[in-house]
């Protein structure tokens, strides 16, 4: 079968942009049905080819390769192994959410909200196909300018500020990575990824290959965002529209740590190994991102402000099950426990980038929920809620509890994955790193439910805070919005290998080649 | 019996000359539009002449005659586009109360 | 008949969870409906339950022959983890207990909550669900073949204890220091979240020394547990064995779930929670399931003892569980809300278990499990019989003289105390309980006084002495004398759907203990418990020093307290004699301490709350104002100062380059004269004012801005070059 399944998925959404263009900007319903239906397409396309992949996960499908720009041998190159797909179809979940719930929640300038988004989700989805490095960064460039815009144009009060401070830390971090895309270039002859990794640059020079590694690392370091690169993420939420917000977490954060899987650990083994083990730097960094980040959330009272920094701590679990896969290959004598313990942590920081997604993704539309309703999101202001929003708080206590690591939830099998991987090649920091979990479980519960749920509700404190706003349970829109996520989160949290099956494949495959 | 290229020479000449009467003399921009349209139009006919009395094996003057066609017509979408996008923020289509430019 | 039951074994947690599902998907608004399924699917979990039990039973070797089932879940790399369902000794007898005291539990709830009366509460079907839920996980818990589901459910209890705690969200008090249901459930999840950190770094250790979580191929595999006693653990554990050091770490969740000390906090204040939770939860099923863990996992305890013959893991649970035994049954004997003192009374039985375990008495403990399940079920019901007759009063100094009001709840609730104190022969409580105390005497006898056993063994029997009296006390106040508040003057006799689960569970709390009689009392060696359950450990001897010290305990406990508070009851506003006694011979002091629960509260407020609390705003100032934040800013300022310093390059430097051309043009005209000067200067001078003229009056005006003007002036240039090209 030669149809260019992965195009398609990736450029439907230019398409489906250009046909908003071409739809007068007064027929504001029209451009967002459109939008929304159109929006399946990549959707069952991603689930299709996730199917295909499943049957064996380990190596690449789908590929496809045109000569682009022969003079500097970039190619047009796609291909999705089992990580691929199931970003992809995290992508187009998600997106295809966003533009369901944007309907009811975006009025302003719908016509170039819509086509900015779908430009966003044309980079998104580039970014997991691609199999060269010039037209990964292409893709990684063409997400960064609408996110801006989005930030920009339908954020909160503090959006200019936001937006370019987002813009600077992930461009700083893309001008990094464009240098060492050019050393590997020099040192491969070649910009395919695939080749470039089996062609190990840099391999016997260590200065060299350590420098194109941190280069590489701190650009994808600031978009997972690692300690001490993140407070752009905090601001950027807070400020984000709600569908921004969702696709900042659930997408945007992960294309950092998919670029830690796919190129620095196959590219930079050894001084990834390095980095991890004898001078754990990142491991280091890993802890710190997952206990600070949860503690600095207890200390938040902006709801939006407080999942922003829950992303800095669960985004930390990818990266300590990333660096401890890389550890295990610099332990003398590891053999094939230390390989296998390897693979678990992968799966885990992979699986952590899925579950992770979904989860956040339905709490950043919860807090919206909240916000389009009470236009304030200071935690202080609720009480008493549960009650009121029987519904509401039903959907937020489950996915709450999947985000502290509820086992039987989704978010669970990435944390333990991670530890289990972790705590046999660096125990210590999986043990610090568990600390983790109990902040984690007393912000959630503490901060988010106990303060905004609990409690009687106060119906003069909520009018004093919101003016005069009338509170009402889920609309249809949202519940068809959550509900989607909902039974994800349920159907992974007992049945993982759905989407580990798929994972495992990879990184069994990626370890085979070390 | 063969008609002389002077003759196609001065229809055209007299199609440009009316076009650029048209596009000097109306105040309506739709009018100058069409004056413009005219003026492509005289190209055309001298182009088309010369290829048929001067070289008929090279297509250099049908191609050129296509080029414009696609040209003007590119321009009109984009200027009656301009001409609706400046009626709705200024509600008239006279060029001369339009003079934005001299801001 | 048998393997039929076995093939079915994991529907057992399987309907109450259908259950939880119907209800909280679609059947909330209706009250009727939903507790009919969710007792429904009791009653069969219970049925499946008891056909598996006495299937196992009925399967001679069971003990050495463990069954299993089990499907691939999810793979580990080359490897796939498995998921599946054990039948065992263990879980056989577990299994006896859990689903029938859950369904007792549940009917009782029917009536506790308010069904058919007035009082319904709002959230009724919610509540069915809740437990339903909450059974699906200590079901799943008992049948799992693998530690990680056992986890699992583990969790999900957790989680059910969280919203059942914290079920009446909206209470609060008019007394801000008294703690709201919802902060207790918010400290009973994080409290026990603490524990449960250590038992998943057990797990995941266990997981990385072995590959596998399954009791086949860990608990029940010997060569693999003796090997992992010969491992040296990391380096963090001294010199233990990796056995021992997973033992302890897994022990840690124990002491969570459990409430041992020093996480026993949680417990006392769950008491906030509607009182058949208080029953299920807290009482007969998920805190025994700590001591469930901890025998699951005994034969990682007892590797290390066989061939070391020394495990300090089994130190510290025998410390811990003996010194929790009498520190919280001093507690107890000081506190005057009804449940409050059977919850520091669960927490002491609990400390008996664990430190039977301890000191190897494997089997006691479980049968002591087993049996207190039913009693202090039976105790928290009855006590929620009390409270629903009293109208939701809980202090005991307010109660008195129920005992003609309520008379089944009377009857019950001494049965219950008495199997509590370890009344002798006729109930269940002093079997179980004696067990214990004569495991740790015998092998005391063995090892000498300085040794665990003799530890265990002289704590449990002065916490034996208290728990008596403590129950005196508990009854006296309760049901004898005069009432000594409004509520109580108006009780009435709950409902059948609560006082038929009563009298049920009465029945077993006096006949239970029957099962595990030594063989030396019976005649013919016939401990059918120890036999089902232990076989491959040593029966314990009967010691008659033993049992009359602990009858004779037993009785004085009993005896004393009635001495004290039953004989003479308290009048209304009367000091507690204890307290009076106490103050009388200058232990105010210690009173005190023993009623506010030896300020534990206090404590971790003023540490770990205030601590973390405190941390999260110093970390969060690192970031914003500190330094992350400060520090990026600067680097824009710094960033800001180059531009601004290149800009001043450009203006101080070559702009000053460029005046200073000029300047020594002018200093090279004024050498060449004053008149070159004015020339030049002039010129240039003029050329601006022709400039600026020309501007201002010949081109400024054709700018007139509007299109057709400056076609016109192209079409004329275009003509005049065309004519000038043309005449040259």
């Amino acid at each position: 079968m030669n149809f260019p399944i992965l195009s398609a998925i990736t450029f439907t959404p230019l398409l489906i942009a250009v046909i908003v263009l071409i739809i007068p900007k007064s027929k504001e319903n029209l451009i967002r049905w459109v939008t929304t239906i159109l929006s399946f397409i990549p959707l069952v396309l991603a689930i299709f080819v996730f199917a295909v992949v499943r049957t064996d996960p380990s190596k690449m499908h789908f590929m496809e390769e045109y000569s682009w720009i022969p003079s500097i041998d970039v190619f047009y190159r796609m291909g999705a192994d089992g990580l691929s797909s199931i970003m992809l179809v995290l992508t187009a979940l998600l997106s295809t959410l966003c533009h369901y719930y944007s309907i009811y929640t975006i009025k302003k300038r719908v016509k170039e909200y819509y086509f900015l988004f779908l430009l966003l989700q044309v980079g998104m989805s580039g970014v997991f196909v691609s199999l060269d490095f010039i037209f990964f960064y292409v893709f990684w460039e063409i997400g960064l300018v609408p996110m801006y815009l989005l930030i920009g144009v339908w954020g909160g009060e503090r959006r200019i500020y936001a937006s370019i401070k987002f813009f600077l830390y992930t461009l700083a971090g893309s001008m990094a990575m464009l240098l060492a895309i050019i050393g590997v270039y020099l040192a491969t002859g070649t910009f395919d990824i695939l080749e470039a990794a089996a062609a190990q640059p840099f391999a016997g020079n260590f200065a060299l290959s350590a420098a194109a590694f941190w280069a590489f690392f701190i650009a994808f370091a600031i978009k997972v965002p690692i300690f001490p690169f993140h407070t752009w993420l905090p601001d950027a939420h807070t400020e984000a529209p709600t569908t921004g917000s969702v696709i900042l977490a659930g997408v945007l954060l992960k294309l950092g740590a998919y670029g830690l899987i796919r190129i620095v650990l196959p590219l930079f083994p050894d001084t990834f190994a390095y980095y991890s083990y004898n001078v754990p730097i990142i491991p280091i960094l890993a802890v710190i991102s997952i206990v600070y980040g949860a503690l600095v959330c207890m200390a938040q009272w902006d709801l939006k402000r407080l999942i922003a920094y829950s992303s800095v701590s669960h985004m930390g679990y990818v990266t300590l099950g990333i660096s401890a896969a890389a550890a295990s290959l610099a332990i003398p004598g590891g053999g094939a426990e230390a390989t296998t313990s390897a693979i678990i942590g992968l799966n885990g920081a992979a699986l952590q980038l899925f579950t992770h997604g979904i989860i956040t993704g339905g709490l950043f539309f919860l807090v919206g929920m909240l916000y389009d309703r009470a236009h304030t999101r200071q935690i202080k202001d609720f009480g008493g809620l549960g009650a009121k929003l029987p519904y509401y708080y039903g959907i937020m206590m489950v996915t709450g509890f999947a985000s502290l690591g509820l086992p039987g939830l989704a978010g669970f099998w990435s944390e333990f994955f991670v530890f289990r991987g972790a705590f046999a090649i660096l125990p210590v920091f999986a043990a610090i790193g568990v600390l983790g979990i109990v902040f984690t479980a007393a912000y959630i519960l503490w901060k988010i439910v106990q303060y905004v749920f609990l409690g009687e509700f106060d119906q003069e404190k909520w009018d004093q805070a919101t003016h005069n706003a009338p509170l009402f349970d889920m609309m249809t829109f949202e519940k068809v919005t959550m509900w989607p996520l909902v039974i994800l989160m349920v159907l992974i949290g007992l049945y993982p290998s759905l989407v580990v099956s798929l994972l495992n494949g990879v990184s069994t495959a990626m370890f085979s080649n070390f | 019996m063969t008609i002389p290229i002077n003759w196609y020479l001065l229809v055209a000449a007299a199609l440009f000359c009316i076009g650029l009467y048209g596009v000097l003399s109306r105040r309506n921009a739709i009018g100058i539009l069409m004056g413009i349209e005219l003026m492509l139009n005289a190209v055309n006919i001298n182009l088309i002449a010369f290829w048929r009395y001067m070289d008929q094996v090279r297509l250099t003057g049908q191609i050129f005659a296509i080029f414009v066609f696609t040209v003007a017509a590119a321009e009109v979408a984009v200027g009656l586009a301009l001409v609706i996008a400046i009626y709705r923020n200024r509600a008239t289509i006279i060029v001369e109360e339009i003079d934005l430019l001299k801001e | 008949m048998q393997d039929f039951f076995f093939s079915i074994t994991w529907l057992v947690p399987v309907f109450p969870f259908l259950a939880f599902l119907i209800i909280i998907l679609f059947t909330q608004n209706n009250n009727k409906l939903s507790h009919s399924l969710s007792i429904g699917s009791m009653v069969l979990s219970w049925l499946v339950g008891w056909g598996v039990v006495f299937s196992a039973i009925a399967t001679p070797h069971l003990g050495e022959h463990p069954i299993h089932f089990s499907v691939p879940w999810f793979p580990t790399g080359t490897t796939n983890f498995e998921i599946g369902f054990s039948i065992d000794p263990l879980m056989a007898v577990t299994l006896f207990m859990v689903p029938f005291v859950c369904l007792m539990i549940f009917i009782y709830s029917v009536g506790y909550m308010g069904y058919g009366t007035d009082e319904v509460d709002p959230r009724y079907a919610r509540f069915f669900a809740y437990i339903a839920l909450f059974a699906t996980g200590m079901l799943g818990l008992v049948i799992s073949e693998n530690l990680l589901t056992l986890f699992m459910s583990w969790e999900i209890m957790g989680l059910c204890s969280y919203l059942l705690i914290g079920f009446w969200f909206e209470k609060n008090y008019e007394d801000p220091n008294k703690i709201t249901p919802r902060q207790a459930g918010l400290k009973a999840f994080l409290v026990t979240k603490v524990g449960d950190l250590f038992l998943m770094l057990g797990l995941i250790y266990l997981f990385v020394e072995s590959g596998s979580l399954s009791y086949a191929d860990t608990l029940f595999n010997h060569e693999f547990l003796a090997e992992l006693a010969h491992t040296p653990a990391l380096p963090i554990f001294g010199g233990w064995s990796a056995a021992s050091a997973i033992a302890a770490l897994i022990f840690g969740g124990t002491v969570g779930k459990s409430a041992q000390f020093p996480l026993h906090v949680w417990l006392p204040d769950a008491m906030e929670g509607p009182t058949p939770v208080s029953a299920l939860i807290h009482a007969a099923t998920m805190v025994s399931a700590g001591v469930f863990l901890v025998a699951r996992i005994f034969p990682l305890l007892s590797v290390v003892v066989e061939l070391e013959h020394h495990n300090p893991t089994m130190g510290l649970i025998a410390f811990i569980g003996a010194f929790t035994a009498i520190f919280s049954s001093l507690i107890a004997i000081t506190q005057n809300d009804i449940k409050g003192v059977l919850a520091f009374s669960t927490i002491s039985q609990l400390g008996y278990m664990i430190a039977a375990l301890g000191i190897g008495a494997y089997v006691a403990a479980t049968f002591h499990l087993i049996t207190h399940a039913f009693f202090k079920a039976l105790l928290f019901m009855g006590s929620g019989s009390v409270i629903v007759g009293c109208h939701h009063e809980q202090n005991m100094m307010e109660m008195g003289g129920l005992k003609e009001k309520m008379p089944r709840t009377f009857w019950t609730f001494v049965a219950g105390g008495f199997a509590l104190s370890g009344f002798p022969i006729i109930t269940a409580g002093f079997w179980s309980k004696d067990e214990i105390l004569a495991h740790a005497w015998h092998e005391f006898m063995n090892e000498g006084v300085m040794s665990w056993p003799f530890f265990v063994w002289l704590l449990l029997t002065i916490a034996a002495f208290l728990t008596a009296f403590y129950t005196a006390r508990q009854i006296s106040l309760t049901f004898l004398g005069k009432p000594r508040g409004h509520h109580a003057e108006h009780a009435h006799e709950s409902p059948n759907t609560m006082t038929i689960p009563l009298i049920i569970l009465a029945f077993f709390a006096v006949t239970l203990g029957f099962v595990g009689i030594p063989e030396e009392i019976i005649g013919y060696g016939n401990n059918w418990f120890h036999n089902f359950i232990g076989h491959e450990y040593p029966a314990t001897p009967l010691s008659l020093p033993v049992m009359l010290l602990s009858s004779g305990l037993a009785v004085g406990g009993l005896g004393i307290g009635w001495l004290v508070y039953g004989r003479n009851p308290l009048l209304q506003g009367e000091m507690d004699p204890l307290e009076s006694g106490m103050k009388k011979i200058r232990l105010g002091w210690l009173y005190e301490a023993m009623r506010n629960k030896f300020y534990f509260d206090e404590l971790y407020q003023a540490t770990f709350i205030k601590g973390s609390v405190k941390l999260a705003d110093i970390f969060y100032n690192f970031d914003y104002h500190w330094v992350i934040d400060p520090f990026i800013n600067l680097v824009a300022r710094i960033s800001r100062g180059i531009s601004d310093l290149m800009n001043q390059f450009d203006e101080k430097i070559v702009d000053r380059l460029v005046n200073l051309t000029g300047l020594s043009g002018i200093r090279l005209s004024d050498l060449g004269g004053i008149t070159d000067n004015k020339v030049v200067d002039g010129l240039v001078n003029g050329i601006a004012d022709v400039t600026g003229w020309v501007g201002e009056n010949v081109l400024r005006p054709i700018q007139t801005g509007k299109v057709q003007n400056y076609l016109l002036i192209l079409l004329i240039s275009m003509l005049a070059i065309i004519g000038i090209y043309l005449v040259y």
